[in-house]
């Protein structure tokens, strides 16, 4: 069982958001292929340079509460669809990385995901 | 590779904090005048050829926090920092602009810089020229590149190739020259130069602070890359970690003044542009400029690896998602302007790493509006079939028409605002209301730390930098020689 400590670090946090947002947008994207890219989100968050990781830890332990209740991810999912300054800013990261490392990897992945 | 392994005890006569274009310059200057110079690089010594240009792999190796650096303010803006020997020389784009004249006239003025005079850089810049191998692409430019020429042409702006720190092979250059094809970055100049002076090298070893008594400093203390701390004595130090790094460093060693507190950045907003024909190149930038509306606005080409292009998607992927799958058919290009804003670097006790904020002004924000929408006019003169601006709620820009539609939706806080330029954060002049450190770049209250680099420049130059850094460090590099003696 993770220590109190380990729940707030930040892969922790970010793993599972990015596992959520990349069924949603890339519901094809092979299992395997998923794990890899959370993954290199993770090491990608840990390196953050120090504020700026606590800023994206407040709203990652947000995004995180959020989704843990029902109907959750339904709000969070309109809170990514609106050009919001800050709370906007999560998930635009975690696409961000998640497609980069997609892409450049497997250059020909089509859009929803799959393999070609 | 020239670098040697760091200890916990080192001394040197002079100690140089980082290796980059300001770094690397002053080491190779004040080594050949001979003192004894000490580099000390917080990254690695990554030899060139060994990781691919602008990879993720890269990023990692390479650039500060893998690349993952902010900027905070609304919007927030990405910017990258090298972090290995070499520092930005090994990662930037490699286009090459000489200091502007007017420029450097108007910093003298404003910001009351002594003996600074236009002649003298510029006969520096002709020597960092030759040193670093500017020159053209022989042959015709890359498809990508030929689209800024084909689209400025077309709506009759003005547009030109900006040569590169480049060897190419060539009738002057031997065959076996282990130098062609590799850019001329620092890795394979001014730090093998310095070397061969006597200058030591040592990488994975972090400079915490400087410890100050009466603005003298005398000793720093370091982190090695294995945990280890150590100090290193000095009887000068020159803070070359670029123009975050080294107001940061400055004040983690409590030198207060104009440090770090006028960030001038060129920021820049992106599109993705989709043609008839494949045009896409993983590894390299396009090399034309266009320059129409400079020094407010320019336009140039960016790294397009799939990766990358998935990312210029990204903002708006619900209906640019499936462009995805002609990404060798797209290139990525930018629109810089040179902004009015200004922004800050805080260290703060207990953190490793400064804070950075930035703030767009009003005019800021229309003018990447407006410079986004030009952009994708040139993109529709040169053939593109479909314009892809990163912003959120962007629409896709398939003729003239459709850019009435750009301009309405485009904000700054929507857009993906990025920039590889930062500088100004410790500016140099006699106006210590507005300057960090002297006309020769030594810090105001200070009788022996100075800044050269990036942070000494009073203003964001409007052009790529790297050749106005290397030309002032490499000035004041001579005029500190020139004024005190070597011990040995």
């Amino acid at each position: 069982m993770a220590s109190d400590s380990r729940l707030f670090q930040l892969d922790r946090i970010v793993g599972p958001f990015a596992e959520l947002l990349l069924a949603e947008d890339l519901p094809l994207l092979p299992t395997g292929r998923r794990t890899e890219v959370v993954q290199f989100v993770q090491r990608k968050a840990a390196g953050i340079p120090s504020f700026t990781r606590f800023g994206v830890t407040v709203i990652g332990l947000f995004y995180r509460a959020l989704v843990a209740v029902p109907g959750g991810w339904m709000v969070a999912r309109i809170l990514m669809s609106r050009p919001l300054p800050i709370l906007g800013e999560y998930p635009r990261l975690i696409r961000s990385l998640s497609y980069a490392y997609i892409w450049e990897r497997w250059p020909d992945t089509l859009p929803t995901g799959a393999c070609p | 590779m020239i670098a040697v392994a760091a200890t916990a005890e080192m001394d040197a006569e002079v100690l140089v904090v980082g290796s980059g274009a300001g770094g690397a310059t002053t080491a190779a200057v004040l080594a050949e005048a001979g003192f004894d110079v000490l580099i000390v690089e917080e990254g690695e010594w990554v030899e060139q050829g060994s990781v691919v240009p602008f990879s993720l792999e890269q990023m990692d190796r390479q650039y500060r926090a893998g690349g993952v650096t902010v900027a905070l303010g609304l919007p927030s803006i990405a910017y990258t920092e090298g972090r290995c020997a070499g520092g930005g020389t090994e990662i930037n784009s490699g286009l090459y602009r000489r200091p502007p004249d007017d420029v450097l006239q108007r910093w003298a003025i404003d910001f009351h810089i002594r003996e600074f005079e236009n002649d003298e850089v510029q006969t520096i810049a002709d020597e960092v020229e030759e040193a670093i191998s500017v020159c053209t692409v022989p042959g015709t430019p890359s498809a990508p590149s030929d689209v800024l020429r084909r689209g400025a042409e077309a709506l009759g702006w003005q547009n030109s190739e900006i040569p590169r720190w480049m060897k190419y092979p060539g009738k002057d250059t031997p065959a076996d020259d282990s130098n062609i094809g590799q850019r001329q970055s620092m890795t394979r100049t001014y730090l093998p130069r310095a070397a061969a002076a006597g200058a030591r090298l040592v990488v994975g070893c972090r400079i915490d602070a400087l410890q100050m008594t009466s603005g003298f400093a005398s000793e720093a203390t370091t982190t090695l890359s294995d945990g280890r701390r150590g100090t290193i004595r000095f009887r000068h130090v020159f803070v070359c970690g670029g123009a975050i790094q080294s107001p940061a460093l400055l004040q983690r060693s409590r030198i207060s003044g104009r440090i770090g507190r006028s960030l001038a950045v060129h920021p820049t907003v992106k599109l993705a542009a989709r043609f008839a024909d494949e045009l896409n190149v993983t590894d390299d930038v396009p090399v034309h400029q266009v320059k129409e509306f400079a020094p407010d606005l320019s336009f140039g080409g960016s790294a397009s690896q799939p990766g990358l292009v998935a990312l210029a998607l990204s903002d708006q992927w619900s209906t640019f998602a499936r462009a995805i799958t002609d990404w060798r058919r797209i290139s990525v290009y930018y629109a810089a302007i040179t902004s009015e804003g200004r922004g800050r670097v805080r260290a703060v006790r207990g953190l490793r790493d400064p804070i950075v904020t930035y703030a767009l002004t009003r005019r800021d924000r229309a003018l990447l509006g407006s410079g986004l929408a030009r952009l994708a006019l040139l993109m529709l003169e040169a053939g593109a079939e479909e314009v892809y601006p990163s912003f959120r709620g962007a629409p896709v820009v398939r003729k003239r028409g459709d850019l009435a539609t750009l301009g309405a939706d485009f904000a700054a806080a929507r857009a993906s605002v990025m920039t590889v330029h930062l500088c100004s954060t410790v500016p140099m002049g006699e106006d210590t209301d507005k300057c960090g450190a002297n006309s020769f770049g030594r810090v105001h209250g200070t009788t022996n730390v100075w800044v050269n680099d990036a942070s000494l420049l009073p203003t964001a130059p409007g052009v790529n930098p790297q050749g106005t850094v290397m030309a002032l460090a490499i000035r004041n590099a001579r005029r500190f020689a020139d004024a005190e003696r070597p011990r040995g």
